[in-house]
């Protein structure tokens, strides 16, 4: 695509409308900053636009970044990342848009990442710079907005404007693009499953970030699932992520990176977000978990599971996390030795066995194993029979 | 049919982690060894439960069967239902909204204030059957 202006982009992440409080939240993380089929919805926004030819993007935060894997370390690198505290985010987008307005932009666009949407920049590019507007916000076929905005660059006071009312409202009347494309608003953590699970169904542009060594199943690298283990199509598995035997993975679920399943446990229909651990033999159904929050999306219920047994965060830095392994199988191999130790001995065997056992069934005896009795191959013809299934 | 055994309504503490659930296992160990206990568990009050409180609700179950008895839960809120479902232990338990409900079922059958388990279906409309496109990998 080529862009005859200089376009450069903010991106905002956080400031979610007063009305809907603790929105767009899931664990004190903004789902943006989620991962979804190996990458966060930011990193998505990112890719996009640097696809369609955007090569300046600065990133606003009210969050600090969350530890990332390989693909979103090496996507932080090409961008700007201010982290503001929540009040102060729109008066750093203000300023970051004068910024930008000085070094030489024409048009800004702006995206707080409230939705996640497909849209396409040349399509709107044009729109804008067909129409007498100085701002082109971008809103859905119901018309409501999806905080998206394209400014001109030299108009900072209408941008102000603008950024003070967090994209809703326009100083002078601005201009509407209708977007009909695919979008999935993230206001909660079950929108944020549909949309992992709609990509996992391709239907939209989300590409779970793996290779697919089944149709349907996508697995990142250094991935281990013990052999017992089941994976059933459609399936994320994040990159080290770590599946034990015996364990179920199945109806469209998704394991982030650094998550562990441990044995017997099925996941069905879920998310595990990265760097959480799930207990054995335990079932996670049309659930989303992050640590040791659980969010139930039949249930509606969020809770904070007390019981590390069950589900648990684990360390996020590499050596931290390997000296936790190091320091536990130290304590294991002192317990193991002591419990072998002072294990009670098993009861002795009696020297004699009951005469019961010695003998032979009479069940075994030659002739009634040998001689048929009459007519015993062949059944009546009025007789039936019904084979029990399942738990009857 | 009625039944003439009085049935036992007792209220589950707040927190049922493993210590204080041992000190209630302790407070109604005189009703589990009595002959054919008739139990109602009202877990209105529950605001956190975690293996070990699991654990003692599965311990006074198998107590209660023990003696051909049973044990019913009532007013389970849903952060409990959750724990349950996740400790696959919900569908071993007879479930209902209020303790008048549980009480009552043991003298009569009340189909209507039992709570079922209900699985919801999967959104974007992937409710394959057994011959519905999975594709199974063991690993």
């Amino acid at each position: 695509m080529d862009i005859a202006v200089d376009l450069r982009a903010i991106i905002l992440v956080g400031g979610a409308p007063d009305d809907i409080p603790a929105s767009e939240q899931f664990a004190g993380l903004p789902l943006a900053l989620c991962d979804v089929l190996g990458k966060s919805v930011l990193h998505r926004a990112v890719e996009s636009l640097q696809q369609q030819g955007i090569g300046s993007i600065s990133i606003i935060s009210e969050s600090a970044a969350p530890v990332l894997n390989t693909a979103g370390r090496e996507l932080r690198s090409t961008c700007s990342w201010t982290e503001t505290v929540p009040a102060q985010l729109w008066r750093t987008a203000e300023n970051t848009f004068g910024d930008l307005a000085q070094s030489g932009a024409e048009i800004v666009l702006v995206v707080r990442l409230g939705a996640y949407a497909e849209f396409d920049l040349e399509d709107l590019l044009q729109q804008h710079l067909a129409s007498p507007h100085h701002v082109t916000c971008v809103v859905d076929e119901a018309g409501d907005p999806l905080d998206i905005a394209l400014i001109n660059a030299s108009r900072r006071n209408e941008a102000a404007y603008l950024l003070r009312h967090r994209l809703r409202q326009a100083r002078s009347c601005g201009g509407k693009y209708v977007f009909r494309g695919y979008h999935c608003r993230l206001r909660h953590v079950g929108e944020l499953r549909g949309l992992a699970l709609e990509g996992l169904l391709q239907r939209n542009r989300l590409r779970p970030d793996g290779e697919e060594v089944r149709p349907g199943i996508w697995i990142a690298s250094h991935a281990r699932i013990t052999r017992g283990a089941r994976i059933v199509a459609p399936a994320f598995i994040g990159e080290r992520v770590k599946i034990c035997a015996s364990a179920v993975i199945t109806r469209g679920s998704c394991l982030e990176h650094h998550t562990i399943v441990e044995p017997g446990t099925v996941i069905e229909n879920s998310t595990l977000l990265p760097f959480t651990r799930v207990g054995s033999s335990l079932d996670f159904t049309h659930t989303v978990v992050s640590g040791s929050r659980v969010a139930s999306l039949v249930r509606k219920v969020e809770l904070d599971v007390p019981d590390p047994t069950l589900a648990s965060s684990l360390v996020q830095h590499a050596p931290l996390r390997a000296l936790t392994s190091a320091l536990s199988l130290a304590t294991f191999l002192p317990m193991g030795f002591l419990r072998g130790l002072f294990q009670r001995n098993r009861p002795p065997r009696p020297s004699e066995l009951p005469a019961a056992a010695v003998v032979h069934s009479a069940a075994l005896n030659p002739p009634a194993l040998r001689a048929p009795v009459e007519g015993a191959s062949s059944f009546s013809a009025n007789m039936v029979v019904a084979r029990r299934y399942g738990n009857q | 049919m009625e039944t003439s055994k009085p049935v036992v309504v007792k209220h589950v503490p707040q927190r049922l982690s493993l210590k204080q659930a041992r000190d209630f296992l302790f407070e109604i160990q005189p009703i589990l060894s009595s002959d054919r206990p008739q139990l109602v568990f009202d877990c209105s009050q529950v605001l956190q439960i975690d293996a070990g409180g699991v654990e003692t609700l599965l311990q006074c179950l198998a107590e209660v069967i023990k003696r051909d008895g049973d044990l019913k839960l009532a007013a389970v809120p849903a952060s409990m239902s959750l724990i349950l479902e996740m400790t696959r232990t919900e569908r071993l338990f007879e479930i209902y909204e209020t303790a008048t409900d549980a009480v009552l079922s043991f003298s009569r059958f009340l189909p209507g204030s039992l709570r079922l388990h209900s699985v919801a279906p999967m959104p974007g409309s992937l409710h394959h059957g057994p011959a519905g496109g999975h594709f199974d990998q063991a690993a």
